[in-house]
C-alpha cells in the first residue's frame, strides 16, 4: 500500500506580511512547523493548508513559492492562493478584487490568471512594481509579489489552481504611509467569509483533480502480490481504470485470483475489457 | 453565459468584433497582444476550462482553407475545409477536439473576409473539377452561428457558384439563417447523430437526437439537403436494435428527396490522443469498450468495425441508393 498520507485537497498560501497572514492563520488554524525554514512557514493538523510567509517584492515572492512547493511536497492537484494589499484608484478602499491579468515593467507580455468561474466578486488587472508607486492613475490595482507568485506557481501547477485576491488598502484618497499594522489585519479580517467561499471553490476542484489521477484502489494491493515492471504497472493501472467502470472490486479480484504472473493478470484484465459490453442505459 | 472575453488588440475595431461584443454585455472584456497568450498554453487543465470556457476573439493570419484529410470526403475529387473557430461548445467524449488543444477556450477569427478571398481563390482554380468544401473541422460549424453568424456569410460566396459544394457539419439545432433562405442546391447541412441511448451518455451539451431529428425534418421539408452522419458508431449491449430504431426513425421522418448523403465512420483515436483523453477522463464508460491497439490507432477490432458498418448500411440501402453512402476513415 502506497505509504504516503493521502490528502484529498492540498493548498498553499503566499502572503508577503504576517499581518495579512493573520486572519488566515487563525481561521484555517494554522500552527507555525517546528524546523528552522528560510521563510516562516505554518500548516494545519491535516497539513492540506500550508502557508508561508514571503516578505516583500518579487524575489521573496518568487523565491518562496518555490521553497514552499519543494518543502510541503506540493502536488500537481495543489491550490495556490496569493493575497494581500494593493494600491488602487479605480476601486473602493477595503474591498476583495480577484486579478486576472498581470503586467509588470520588464516584460512586454502580460500574463493572464484564470478566476474561479460564477463569482460576484469584481475582478481588476494588477501591475507589479519593484519599488512602491504613488501615482495610481495608470493601474487598476498595484502590488509588489503577484507576478513573480503567479510565474512561479504557474511552472508548478495548471494555472486553473492558481488565485490572486487583492484588497485595497492606499489609493489618492488613502495615502500609503498611513497604513498600520492593525489597518492590515483588519483589511483582510472584513473580507475574510469572501476569502473563504473563494478559497473553498480551490478546495474542492484540487479534491476532484486528486480523485480523477489517484490510483485505482486495487493497484497497490494487486502489485504486491505479482511483480510489475514499470511498463507493466502503467498497463496494469490503464485496464484497471476501464475495468472499474462495469466491475466491482470482488470482481476484479476473483477474475485474477489464479494469475500465476503478472502477465497472466494483465492478460486476464484484457480479455475481461474485450469482453465487455457496455450497458449504455446505466449511464 | 461566457464570463470573459480575450480580445486581441489589432481586431479591438473590427466589425465582427463589435458584432460578437454587443452580444456579450455582461462579459469582462481583457485586451491581449496574441491569442496565443491565453489559447494552448501549457500548464493549463483542460476539464476545468471546459466547464466554464472563456472565449477568445482573434485574427487569423493564414492557412485559412485547407486539403481535406485522406478518407473525409462525400464524392468530391477534392476536399477542402475551413474552421473560423477552435473549439466546441458541446463536450463530447469521443471527439477528437479533447485531445487536440492543451486549452478549452473557444476561439473565433473575426477576419472573415480573408476566409472569402482565399475560398474563391480555390473555387477559381478549380471551376471544372467537383469540389466540396467542409466547413467547422475545429469546431461546430453551427453550434454559436446565433453569436457568428458565419454560416450567413459564407452562403453568400457559395451562391455564386451553384458547382461547388460546402458542407456544414453539426449537432446543433440552429435552424437559422437556412429557414429563412431559398434553400441552395449545393449546401449540404450534415448532422451528426448516433441513438439517442447512447448519445445522453456521451454528448455532453448537445441538443438531444430527437430534436436534432425534428429540425433535420423541418429543414428537409423546406427544401435543404441533408447528410447524416454515424460518425463514430459506438458499440455495447443491444447495439444493433439501437441502431435500427434510429435509422428507421430518421428515415421515416424526413424527406428523401432531400438526402444528399449518409456516411458510417469507426471510432478512432490517434495513440497519443487517445492517452490524453483519457488522462481527462479516465472514468468515462466509452474507455471501458472493448478497444485496442490497431495499426497505430485505438480502435474497436477491425471485425466488429465491419460488422456495425455493413448492419447499418444494408439497413440504409432498404430506403436509399448505394452512391448515397460513404465511409468516412480518417
Amino acid at each position: 500500500m502506497n505509504n504516503l498520507k493521502k490528502m484529498k485537497n492540498s493548498i498553499r498560501w503566499v502572503v508577503a506580511l504576517k499581518e495579512e497572514a493573520q486572519v488566515i492563520l487563525d481561521y484555517y488554524k494554522l500552527k507555525p512547523i517546528n524546523e528552522k525554514t528560510i521563510y516562516p512557514i505554518y500548516k494545519n493538523e491535516e497539513e492540506t493548508h500550508w502557508l508561508i510567509i514571503c516578505g516583500i517584492g518579487r524575489n521573496n515572492a518568487a523565491a518562496s513559492t518555490a521553497y514552499l512547493y519543494s518543502y510541503s511536497k506540493a502536488s500537481i492537484y495543489t491550490s495556490w492562493i496569493n493575497i494581500g494589499i494593493a494600491g488602487s484608484d479605480k476601486g473602493n478602499y477595503g474591498d476583495l478584487y480577484l486579478v486576472d491579468k498581470i503586467s509588470t515593467y520588464e516584460r512586454k507580455k502580460s500574463t493572464y490568471p484564470s478566476t474561479m468561474p460564477k463569482s460576484t466578486l469584481p475582478k481588476m488587472h494588477l501591475f507589479t512594481s519593484d519599488i512602491p508607486i504613488s501615482d495610481y492613475t495608470s493601474y487598476e490595482l498595484i502590488d509588489m509579489e503577484g507576478s513573480a507568485f503567479f510565474d512561479i506557481a504557474s511552472k508548478l501547477t495548471s494555472k486553473e489552481f492558481i488565485c490572486l485576491m487583492k484588497v485595497i488598502s492606499d489609493g489618492p484618497k488613502n495615502d500609503i504611509k498611513e497604513i498600520t499594522k492593525s489597518k492590515i489585519s483588519n483589511l483582510i479580517k472584513v473580507n475574510l467569509y469572501k476569502i473563504i467561499d473563494v478559497v473553498s471553490y480551490y478546495e474542492r476542484i484540487s479534491e476532484a483533480e486528486f480523485l480523477i489521477i489517484d490510483k485505482p484502489e486495487l493497484f497497490y494491493d494487486i502489485k504486491s502480490k505479482w511483480h510489475f515492471s514499470a511498463t507493466q504497472s502503467y498497463r496494469l493501472e490503464t485496464l484497471l481504470r476501464r475495468i472499474e467502470t462495469f466491475c466491482n472490486k470482488k470482481d476484479i479480484e476473483k477474475t485474477i485470483k489464479n494469475c500465476e504472473t503478472s502477465n497472466s493478470v494483465i492478460n486476464v484484465l484484457n480479455t475481461k475489457i474485450k469482453n465487455n459490453l457496455v450497458n449504455w442505459s446505466k449511464f | 453565459m461566457i464570463e470573459t472575453i480575450y480580445v486581441e488588440d489589432a481586431i479591438q475595431n473590427h466589425p465582427k468584433t463589435k458584432f460578437i461584443l454587443n452580444k456579450f454585455k455582461k462579459s469582462r472584456i481583457i485586451s491581449i497582444n496574441k491569442y496565443g497568450e491565453i489559447f494552448n498554453k501549457r500548464n493549463q487543465n483542460f476539464r476545468i476550462q471546459k466547464a466554464n470556457p472563456c472565449l477568445i476573439l482573434a485574427h487569423k493570419k493564414d492557412n485559412f482553407v485547407l486539403p481535406a484529410p485522406e478518407g473525409f470526403g462525400i464524392g468530391s475529387s477534392k476536399n477542402f475545409y475551413f474552421s473560423h473557430m477552435y473549439n466546441c461548445i458541446y463536450d463530447c467524449r469521443y471527439c477528437f477536439l479533447q485531445g487536440m488543444y492543451s486549452s478549452a477556450n473557444y476561439v473565433i477569427f473575426v477576419n472573415f473576409e480573408d476566409f472569402d478571398i482565399s475560398i474563391e481563390k480555390i473555387i477559381k482554380n478549380n471551376l471544372n473539377t467537383k469540389v466540396t468544401f467542409f466547413s467547422g473541422y475545429d469546431c461546430d460549424s453551427l453550434a454559436l452561428e446565433n453569436v457568428t453568424g458565419f454560416a450567413k456569410h459564407i452562403l453568400s460566396i457559395f451562391r455564386k457558384y451553384p458547382q461547388i459544394e460546402i458542407e456544414f457539419r453539426t449537432k446543433s439545432i440552429q435552424k437559422e439563417p437556412f429557414l429563412s433562405l431559398k434553400p441552395m442546391r449545393n449546401v449540404i447541412l450534415a448532422y451528426s447523430l448516433m441513438p439517442e441511448l447512447m448519445s445522453n451518455s456521451l454528448d455532453n451539451k448537445a441538443p438531444s437526437i430527437s430534436k436534432r431529428i425534428r429540425v433535420i425534418s423541418q429543414l428537409a421539408s423546406k427544401g435543404w439537403k441533408i447528410g447524416l452522419r454515424f460518425d463514430p458508431l459506438i458499440h455495447g449491449e443491444n447495439w444493433k436494435e439501437l441502431y435500427q430504431e434510429l435509422l428507421e426513425n430518421i428515415y421515416n421522418n424526413i424527406s428523401i428527396d432531400n438526402l444528399h448523403s449518409v456516411s458510417f465512420g469507426s471510432l478512432r483515436f490517434p495513440k497519443r490522443m487517445f492517452r490524453d483523453i483519457f488522462k481527462l477522463y479516465p472514468h468515462e464508460p466509452l474507455f471501458s469498450s472493448p478497444l485496442s491497439l490497431n495499426n497505430k490507432m485505438i480502435s474497436y477490432d477491425i471485425e466488429i468495425e465491419e460488422e456495425m458498418t455493413s448492419f447499418c448500411k444494408n439497413l440504409s440501402l432498404k430506403y436509399i441508393n448505394e452512391g448515397q453512402i460513404f465511409k468516412c476513415s480518417i
